[in-house]
């Protein structure tokens, strides 16, 4: 039986867990810090690139690598800013880590920030987040309270500041640089790219955005050992744990910390205790709404970055949605493309129009309006949005778009076969 | 400078330069619409796309680029013009149109619209869109410019306008997404004095100029270049004309001057160019006690026998100008003086004027000091000061015969009332004033946009203008007639041109040594570079006060 590996949520799964700074530092907490800050900056960039651990904010792109990347010499301070917007739709990991185990994240982002020589970080937190930011605020002072943030925490030298942020509800605010736009005080909107952040980010100066959950492998990736038994989780080039966010038609959804080695069938029918009513699968969406789909008959592939990549769809934030055989999928797109013509932000022209037109023609379907003509052209103004946008959400519209009208074209023709 | 390839030709860039603006200054014809060589870049409107077929290291690009935002670097090969390219620009395309009115007939931008051309090119005729399309409608936002949102293709030029150029931020985007659409914050009417730009830089005709709405489709439009004289800046314009109406001022781009930029003021100083009414369209003499219309010949005759008649002594004649007249009206009324009379008594109004330093913008285009030529008459060395107490001087002697040049001295009512008893008052201008009322003879001269003609802006650069509307019958240009009268009067210089004039005024004028008129070119010349000494300003400084 599949069962959790518990790193992230080593001190979640423990009912008695006080998540106090107390109570954080009872079960070893600060300890990686404290390591972190006898160590040369450069090291530490070095251990994270060791440790191979890759953002888990749906990009996967190395993190030690992008922590390499930043500018320096450039007389301008640089921003470690975490990424804590979680917005894909599916994705509910990084509010577990903010609500139950902040300070498991604010030791990360402390590591983090003596790694990229960042000495104000932000945390911006999606607004409608009330809890987690309550959270996140207790867990600030107390660390403030203590000692471990502001001037010299731990006879370190080093100056740390924490702001949390909160975001005002858009889901392009979680793009790394409209973030940045949006935590400036301007529209969040996505910047051209180049210059990256690591370069001119956070008012122009060098700046890493980070997901939380990345953040918060730190610690234990600090911990005696932890490189290697890092490594060991997952096969190469995919190490680690990560937070699966399992939900649909499985009896038991929820987040689970799971090894990078495990096959999808297994999340589903073991760790989701299989689908609900003894239904049949019809298919998964594997890593947020922006992935795309896959049917019922592709899922005995092992859940991580690069097994998902090789048969055509990504992991992004791990959120897996499951959806039996009674799902009609034309819905499910329907409801997709409205969340992305609600969300796109506008500015460039196939995401704009074409978030908008997809929408529409997808709702002449549900309205028996269909026609074999309507689905080609859904499928080719998927396309063109494809590749062509500014920023990645122009992909994760027509992903999934695409995917859904290539894999079900039957269940559209029934639309307008029977109507 | 490093060089890489654009459709198989080598092509210099100075690093860190955009594709697009390398293809654009060696005359590639890359589509289009959110770039805007004067404002930051964007990337959005997803047209300007161009196959990077090798990247400087042997491997082309995975995907179309954007040329805007693609930094050249060395061996770099570009295509602007093959297949995938086209294909690429053509379902762009087709996003921007499927909300777009196609109101062509009824818009004015029509004929000048990116819009359009590029839908000629990509357009497939047949649309695809069979929803109602997208209504913004239009807003009232000031007396300057028009807004029909519908049109608009959201590329954002005139955001970015408000936000990086005036600095004023009263426009801006609102809502996202397929909502997203340009306003102003909360209904307030614009107030800056530069709307006339965003109906320029907006690639549709989602902005368009009140003052030119639906007067003249544009491809009727005629085009001159000139010189804006609303102020000293001299901001360089195209005069937009068709049978002898003038419609419009546009901005030229110069980039030593006034950029790619014209200030609404500036624009509207159009309407005088059609001004007839108050034009002075024919010599007239006092004939008894009424201004009657007589023959140049005559006019010029009555004249000389008057002055052979009254002899003045050198302080005796006094020339009045104003800063309206070109570099070589000044000169040559300083050299009818000088010759005919060896009086050196001309002056021209000099006023002061304020600048607040805080309009950033401001400072760099219009200015308050509305004498456009005065650094020209400062560099002739005509004589004024900002009192006018020499004048007064000269004008409380014994006075003869009093040229006056344009409008001079408007309010000085006490200098007029003086001058008025003086025996020969001849006035040379284009407008009926209280200059012209008090005359013996007036000789009608040409508006800037009926002449040549050069003059020198508040940074001592000499630029010229053209010819663009053909003045009325019985007028000439204030230059041919000033080198007329000293002919009459039997004066030895006799200039046919204005090449010949400008090129005299070098040989004698010491500011201007150095330069020609060829050299004047379309940007203008500065003065203070032909000196020996770069760094000393030939034209005594121009300070706002
Ligand atoms: C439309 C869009 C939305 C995104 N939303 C989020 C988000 O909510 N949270 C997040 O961590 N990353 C999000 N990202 C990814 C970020 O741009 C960025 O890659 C990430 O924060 C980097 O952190 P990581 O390297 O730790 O993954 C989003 C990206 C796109 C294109
Ligand atoms: S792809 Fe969509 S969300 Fe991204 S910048 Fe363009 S319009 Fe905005
Ligand atoms: S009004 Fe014109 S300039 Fe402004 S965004 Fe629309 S198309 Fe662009
Ligand atoms: S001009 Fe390049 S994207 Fe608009």
């Amino acid at each position: 039986m599949l069962e959790e590996t518990l790193v992230l949520f080593k001190n979640i799964r423990n009912p008695k867990y006080d998540k106090s700074l107390a109570g954080y530092k009872k079960t070893g907490g600060f300890k990686s810090l404290k390591k972190v800050f006898g160590m040369k900056p450069e090291e530490v960039v070095q251990e994270v690139k060791e440790s191979g651990v890759r953002g888990r904010g749906g990009a996967g792109f190395p993190t030690g690598l992008k922590w390499s990347f930043m500018a320096k010499g450039t007389g301008k301070p640089s921003y470690l800013v975490a990424n804590a917007d979680e917005s894909e739709p599916g994705t509910c990991k990084d509010r577990e880590l903010m609500l139950k185990d902040p300070h498991l994240f604010l030791e990360g982002l402390m590591i983090g920030s003596y790694a990229v020589g960042c000495h104000h970080a932000y945390v911006y937190v999606r607004g409608e987040f009330f809890p987690a930011i309550k959270t996140l605020n207790a867990a600030v002072d107390e660390l403030y309270a203590d000692g471990l943030l502001g001037h010299d925490p731990l006879g370190s030298g080093f100056n740390l500041d924490i702001t949390i942020h909160t975001g005002a509800g858009a889901y392009i605010c979680g793009e790394e640089t409209a973030l940045l736009d949006s935590l400036e005080g301007k529209r969040g909107q996505p910047r051209v790219k180049p210059p990256f952040p690591a370069v001119s980010g956070f008012n122009g100066c060098p700046t890493s955005v980070n997901n939380v959950e990345t953040l918060a492998c730190l610690p234990f990736i600090f911990s005696d050992g932890g490189v290697e038994s890092f490594k060991s989780f997952g096969p190469q080039n995919n190490s680690g744990t990560h937070l699966v966010s399992l939900s649909g038609h499985v009896n038991s959804p929820g987040v689970y910390e799971l090894r990078m080695d495990v096959s999808m069938k297994d999340i589903i029918y073991e760790i989701g205790g299989g689908i609900r009513n003894g239904k049949k699968l019809k298919g998964v969406i594997p890593g947020g709404s922006s992935s795309p789909v896959m049917k019922a008959d592709e899922i005995d592939v092992l859940y991580n970055f690069d097994d998902l990549a090789k048969i055509g769809t990504m992991m992004g934030s791990a959120a897996m949605m499951v959806f039996d055989e009674d799902t009609d999928v034309v819905k499910l797109l329907h409801r997709i493309t409205r969340f992305y013509a609600h969300e796109s932000c506008g500015q460039c022209t196939p995401c704009r129009e074409g978030t908008h037109w997809s929408r529409q023609i997808v709702r002449d379907f549900l309205n028996g309006n269909g026609s074999e003509e309507k689905l080609k052209r859904l499928d080719r103004v998927g396309g063109n949005m494809l590749g062509t946008t500014l920023c990645a959400l122009g992909d994760a519209a027509a992903l999934p778009i695409q995917s859904i009208v290539n894999k079900f074209p039957e269940e559209f023709r029934n639309y307008y076969a029977t109507t | 400078m490093p060089v890489f390839q654009i459709d198989g030709e080598p092509v210099e860039y100075e690093p860190g330069e955009k594709v697009l603006s390398a293809a654009l200054r060696c005359g590639k014809i890359i589509p289009h619409y959110c770039y805007h060589p004067g404002m930051s870049i964007v990337a959005t409107c997803r047209m300007c796309l161009v196959d990077v077929i090798d990247l400087g290291n042997g491997r082309p690009a995975p995907k179309l680029q954007t040329a805007c935002s693609v930094d050249a670097t060395a061996g770099m090969k570009i295509e602007t013009f093959n297949q995938k390219v086209e294909e690429g620009r053509k379902l762009v395309n087709e996003f921007l149109l499927i909300n777009h009115p196609l109101d062509c007939p009824i818009c004015d931008q029509s004929g000048e619209c990116t819009l359009q051309d590029y839908s000629f090119k990509y357009g497939s005729g047949k649309s695809e869109m069979d929803y109602s399309k997208r209504v913004n409608g239009w807003r009232d936002i000031g007396t300057f410019v028009a807004l029909e949102r519908n049109r608009c293709i959201q590329c954002s030029r005139c955001d970015r306008f408000t936000r990086e150029i005036t600095g004023t931020n009263e426009f801006g985007m609102f809502n996202r997404g397929h909502e997203l659409a340009v306003d102003t914050y909360t209904d307030r009417p614009m107030t800056n004095k530069f709307q006339g730009n965003m109906a320029d830089i907006c690639p549709v005709g989602a902005i368009t100029e009140k003052e030119f709405r639906f007067k003249r489709r544009v491809w009727k439009l005629k085009k001159n270049h000139s010189i804006c004289t609303g102020c000293s800046t001299g901001c360089n314009v195209t005069i937009e004309h068709d049978r002898n109406e003038v419609f419009r001022l546009k901005p030229h781009e110069n980039q030593n001057v006034n950029k790619w930029w014209l200030c609404d003021e500036g624009r509207l100083t159009y309407r005088k160019m059609n001004e007839k009414k108050s034009r002075i369209n024919q010599p007239l003499g006092l004939i008894g006690e009424n201004l009657e219309g007589i023959s140049w010949e005559k006019a010029y005759g009555a004249i000389a026998e008057r002055i052979r008649e009254l002899k003045p002594l050198p302080q005796e004649v006094l020339a009045l100008t104003d800063t309206h007249a070109s570099n070589e009206e000044l000169f040559l009324i300083q050299k009818l003086l000088k010759e005919g009379f060896s009086s050196e008594n001309i002056f021209c109004p000099f006023p002061t004027w304020e600048q607040s330093e805080s309009d950033f913008f401001i400072n760099t285009l219009i200015t308050t000091d509305k004498t456009p030529n005065r650094a020209g008459a400062l560099a002739l060395h005509i004589k004024g000061d900002q009192k006018n107490k020499k004048l007064k001087k000269v004008i409380e002697g014994e006075l003869k015969v009093v040229f006056v040049l344009g409008n001079p001295f408007e309010n000085e009512l006490e200098f007029k009332e003086i001058i008025k008893r003086t025996q020969l008052v001849i006035h040379i201008g284009v407008f009926h004033n209280s200059w012209s009322e008090m005359a013996d003879v007036v000789l009608p001269g040409q508006f800037y946009s009926e002449k040549e003609g050069t003059y020198t802006n508040k940074n001592q650069r000499v630029q010229s203008t053209e010819i663009a509307v053909k003045a009325l019958r019985r007028t000439r240009p204030e230059w041919q007639i000033i080198s007329e009268l000293s002919q009459a009067l039997g004066h030895k210089s006799s200039f046919e041109s204005i090449p010949q004039v400008f090129n005299a005024m070098v040989q004698e004028a010491k500011a201007f040594t150095g330069i020609s008129f060829d050299k004047i070119g379309s940007f203008g010349i500065e003065l203070t570079k032909n000196t020996k000494d770069p760094g000393k300003k030939v034209v005594p400084e121009m300070t706002a006060i």
